[in-house]
């Protein structure tokens, strides 16, 4: 059996964190989303990958190479147009003689989702989860052993199994694609239907890890479920008078300040500065080269690469995009919030700002609750910001 | 699942089909029938229930083709009506199924407006009416014309009067294999039907028709063209066809534990199935005997835990002399056969009390059903091997659901706390299926015990049960004797009884339980028992307080029970095994007992 995971999208419901990375490739505990499924197929021994690749598939490729550092074999395809899922399979036609494992490279998987599958799996399958929400995802009804539809965010409640777009098909899927491409439809979905009225596809109910991340604020939920299962390890310098519980990956070269206090389970990449006397409480994720100054208080929040977040700040709930710099006094508090993205109004209960790569934050600056601001934003000193602030904008 | 028999050749159909499908009630059987071409007619019999109650009303006959149909409804109830041979509105043509027509509402409609008559409910009656429709004269055209109009599973064996010497079948994705003899042919739904008279046999793939005359077999696919393939010689008998493979029933059904979860759960909306029924819950019941009642025992640690909901289980038989003080409770009754004279009894008695009732069954439409007021069936499919075992696994599947249903209804139970337990039920499968491939291991282990003559099996919370039902086993299959006890009241009396030649099997797993264990174990040790634990994977230090150790891998605290009672159901069938003793037919014991 290969594995063809499909990579090709950007995410823009991610807003401002795809501006110049696809969404498979945002850090979630300081591993890529994408990382998560290669390591997860690596996990079951399906070591053949290949995958579809598109919008800055240079990002994807830099990254993983031929694959040898995650004890994988990846070959790339590119999908030129994203059409949709059916059309970004067809790009990986003659890849393989034998079955395929497609799956989605946005969601963070484990090996024990995949091996309940593979153990159970025959013919044309698909993978299904349980969900709180299920109006959120493609939800299926089930005969039986069976697969009698899938519908895409339905109104109406059909059942609590939802599709975690993991499929396994036999190597006639290629032609199927084909064959309802002519038609017009690109769509996965509609290549299983079309499937399920001439023969069973079967359902099977897998436990183990599947996270979806939709929306920026999904990334934090994503983060504190991948931190659960953080390995332990200190490097770099903790000086005296840090106190660290729980949890805490510590990568090389970072310096730990005195006073410092950290609650786990947090990760902190390679060289970074923290402190003196700054606060990380649960479920924070620092990347690599972070800086965080003195008195400064992070939460339940997820901090890409270079950022720095200067003394007296105060992150909750937050999502911060590579490169940001904060002066100092910056005030992003959780509270509930109303952001609206890609046209539909979300309300989430527990947000505080959501800040773009490269954005400049003068020193007192304060988000509200869903502040949503897009790549190289620049925010004046003492400015108070809320609702959504485009690309390149100055806040006064 | 369902079994289907077709034959066609010289001698006496009847007694042929019935025995051969008799060899398929494995696959199910709450209803057969037969269909048999009798002097230029075609003659349908069939009756709900066992294949041994259709043999009852069956009238003798000189037809020398035929075929017949053993049903286990999934889907639709089981009765008379819905039982198969279905016929065309003619009389003329005859027709099993097994599988599943997607699209039968459709056919339906367009069939009744061409003025064909309806009999059933069930989606194999449109396929004999669109054969009808396309018969002209030759039963195989009309087959071929007919599988281009109808989307799902199926393996179809129909016969029709014009052509008296002939049996049509067809296939897809649901299993049919011919067997070759001797100007006689045959065909079924799996090889033990067709060992007693053949050897010689031809699988059918998806997409294929097959033409049956006593003197050839003719095969051909979805296009018509003409399919050459060599027969196969089956070299085993009809009993190991059965087993899959397996040494016993027992054994393969131990092995279906991980698929009897996974299927209990796929799909299962426990507030729907309960139809709105009993709202609030105070207090509950679970009522049951034998291994049911264990299940019982784990279901009111679960409830009380995970529901905050007082639970009681009791013994069926016991349940009429108890009384309830205050709130009517919820009685929950556990029958895997559904027929169970005991808890049919209790059911009724339930009733008459004004108690709201649900069963808990494995099988569709069982008498049960018709005492309560909802059924949850356990979907283990179905069980040969006299001790439970996948089915106990189902039963306490479908109790850990109801539990977090109850808990989310009356507020005990978190949004995220639920989510958690039914995360880590979804991996239950996973964690048994490595106690499975542990097997070896314990086939060991069991080797060093099988001696005894006696032993006692502990445990304490809600794998105190599961030692009650690791006993059971033990006793059931081996012939030891073999006593369960909470592991807190061993020293109140049945320590007296310890000595070097009593081991003691404890349930020692990574619980809140764990500590209490094993001073418990150091108890017995300290009389000489031998010490066998079961224990959680990677803890070193119960190795160092034992003589053995079975590993099952970690879990949340209240799932234990499912890698538990597989590796104890795994250790009973290797003691017995060891000692020699008959597992799938023990001594003095019946599969579901229907008398008080």
């Amino acid at each position: 059996m290969n594995a063809i995971i499909l990579a090709a999208g950007e995410g823009a419901r991610m807003g401002p964190f795809t501006a110049s990375e696809p969404k498979v490739m945002i850090p979630v505990a300081n591993r890529p989303i994408l990382e998560y499924v290669v390591s997860a197929l690596v996990g079951v021994n399906l070591r053949d990958i290949t995958m579809v690749v598109g919008y800055r598939r240079e990002r994807i490729m830099n990254h993983f190479a031929d694959g040898k550092a995650f004890g994988a074999h990846i070959k790339y395809v590119t999908q030129a147009k994203q059409l949709g899922t059916a059309h970004a399979l067809l790009a990986a036609r003659g890849s393989s003689p034998e079955e395929v494992l497609v799956l989605p490279g946005d969601n963070i998987i484990d090996a024990g989702l995949l091996s309940d599958f593979l153990g159970r799996h025959e013919g044309t399958s698909v993978l299904l989860t349980e969900s709180d929400e299920p109006e959120r995802y493609g939800v299926a009804e089930v005969r039986g052993p069976n697969l009698v539809r899938l519908v895409e965010k339905p109104k109406q409640r059909i059942s609590n199994l939802v599709s975690t777009g993991i499929l396994a098909f036999p190597p006639s899927v290629f032609e199927e694609a084909a064959a309802l491409g002519e038609t017009g439809s690109h769509d996965l979905t509609d290549v299983l239907h079309e499937l399920v009225q001439r023969g069973a596809v079967k359902a099977v109910l897998s436990g183990g890890t599947w996270i979806d991340a939709a929306y920026p604020w999904d990334l934090l939920k994503a983060n504190a479920a991948a931190l659960a299962g953080l390995h332990e390890v200190k490097a770099g310098t903790i000086e005296k008078g840090v106190t660290i519980r729980g949890k805490v990956g510590i990568g090389e070269g970072t310096v730990l300040r005195s006073g410092t206090y950290i609650q786990g389970p947090c990760i902190i990449g390679e060289g970074c500065d923290i402190g003196p006397s700054a606060v990380l409480l649960p479920a924070t994720s620092l990347g690599k080269d972070v800086r965080v100054g003195a008195f400064t208080v992070i939460e339940n929040s997820l901090v890409m690469d270079s950022a720095v977040l200067g003394h007296h700040s105060l992150l909750q709930s937050s999502v911060v995009g590579e490169g940001v710099r904060g002066a100092g006094n910056l005030t992003a508090a959780a509270g509930r919030a109303s952001v609206e993205m890609e046209g539909e109004w979300h309300t989430v209960a527990n947000l505080g700002g959501m800040i773009g790569e490269d954005a400049e934050l003068g020193a007192g600056a304060v988000l509200e609750p869903g502040t949503l601001l897009e790549s190289r934003v620049r925010v004046a000193a003492g400015a108070r910001v809320r609702g959504r602030v485009p690309a390149g904008g100055m806040v006064m | 699942m369902c079994g289907i028999v077709g034959y066609v050749g010289q001698r006496e159909a009847l007694p042929l089909l019935l025995d051969s499908l008799k060899r398929l009630e494995y696959r199910g059987y709450d209803s057969a029938g037969v269909a048999v071409l009798e002097n230029g007619g075609v003659v349908i019999q069939k009756n709900k229930g066992f294949i041994a109650d259709l043999e009852g009303i069956l009238r003798a006959s000189p037809a020398v083709t035929g075929l017949a149909h053993t049903r286990w409804a999934t889907h639709g109830k089981p009765s008379r009506e819905n039982a198969h041979p279905f016929l065309d509105c003619s009389g003329k043509l005859a027709l099993a199924h097994n599988g599943i027509i997607e699209n039968y509402q459709e056919l339906r409609e367009r069939l009744k407006a061409e003025g064909h008559t309806f009999t059933s409910e069930t989606d194999t009656e449109s396929m004999v009416h669109l054969l009808e429709k396309h018969y002209q004269g030759d039963l195989r055209d009309a087959m071929r014309h007919a599988l281009k109009e109808v989307h799902g599973t199926y393996a179809f064996v129909a016969v029709h009067k014009d052509e008296p010497h002939v049996v049509v079948a067809a296939r897809n994705e649901s299993p049919l294999v011919v067997g070759l003899g001797t100007d006689e042919n045959f065909i079924a739904s799996d090889v033990p039907a067709l060992l007693k008279h053949t050897q010689r046999v031809l699988y059918l793939m998806d997409g294929e028709v097959v033409h049956l005359t006593p003197e050839r077999v003719d095969v051909e696919d979805a296009e018509g063209h003409v399919v050459t393939r060599e027969p196969q010689r089956i070299t085993w008998n009809v009993e190991d066809a059965e087993k899959g493979g397996f040494d016993h029933f027992m054994l393969k059904e131990i092995y279906e534990a991980a698929d009897a979860i996974h299927d209990t759960l796929l799909g299962r909306d426990i507030a729907q199935e309960l139809n709105g029924l009993l709202r609030p819950v105070r207090a509950v019941k679970l009522v049951a005997m034998g291994t049911s009642y264990h299940a019982a025992l784990v279901g009111k640690y679960l409830l009380e835990n995970v529901a905050r909901i007082p639970a009681t289980a009791e013994l069926a038989s016991e349940y009429r002399y108890s009384t309830h003080p205050g709130d009517k409770p919820l009685v929950v009754l556990i029958s895997q056969s559904g027929e169970t004279a005991d808890t049919l009894g209790a059911a009724r008695e339930a009733r008459r009390r004004g108690c709201p009732s649900v069963a808990i069954s494995n099988v569709l439409g069982s008498s049960i059903t018709r005492e309560v007021d909802a059924t949850l069936y356990t979907r283990a499919g179905i069980e040969i091997g006299v001790a439970a075992t996948k089915t106990f696994i189902a039963q306490v599947t479908l109790l850990t659901l109801l539990a977090i249903h109850l808990g989310r209804e009356s507020g005990a139970l978190s949004p995220e706390a639920a989510h958690r337990l039914k995360e880590g039920l979804r991996s239950v499968p996973r964690a048994v299926t490595a106690v499975l491939n542990d097997a070896e291991a314990i086939r060991e282990v069991a080797e060093r015990y099988a001696q005894a003559h006696s032993m006692f099996v502990i445990g304490r919370g809600v794998n105190y049960p599961v030692a009650m039902e690791g006993a059971l086993k033990v006793k059931e299959i081996s012939y030891i004797h073999a006593e369960a006890y909470a592991a807190g009241e061993l020293k109140h009396g049945p320590l007296a009884l310890l000595t070097a030649e009593t081991p003691v099997v404890a349930v020692a797993v990574k619980d809140a339980t764990y500590e209490k264990t094993l001073s418990n174990i150091g108890e017995a040790a300290a009389r000489g028992s031998p010490i066998l634990a079961i224990g959680t994977v990677g803890d070193t230090e119960l190795e160092k307080r034992v003589d053995d150790v079975i590993r099952v891998p970690a879990t949340d605290p209240m799932l234990y029970p499912f890698p538990v009672s597989v590796a104890l159901q795994l250790f009973a069938y290797h003691l017995a095994r060891t000692r020699g003793c008959a597992i799938d037919k023990p001594r003095n014991l019946a599969k579901s007992v229907t008398v008080e």
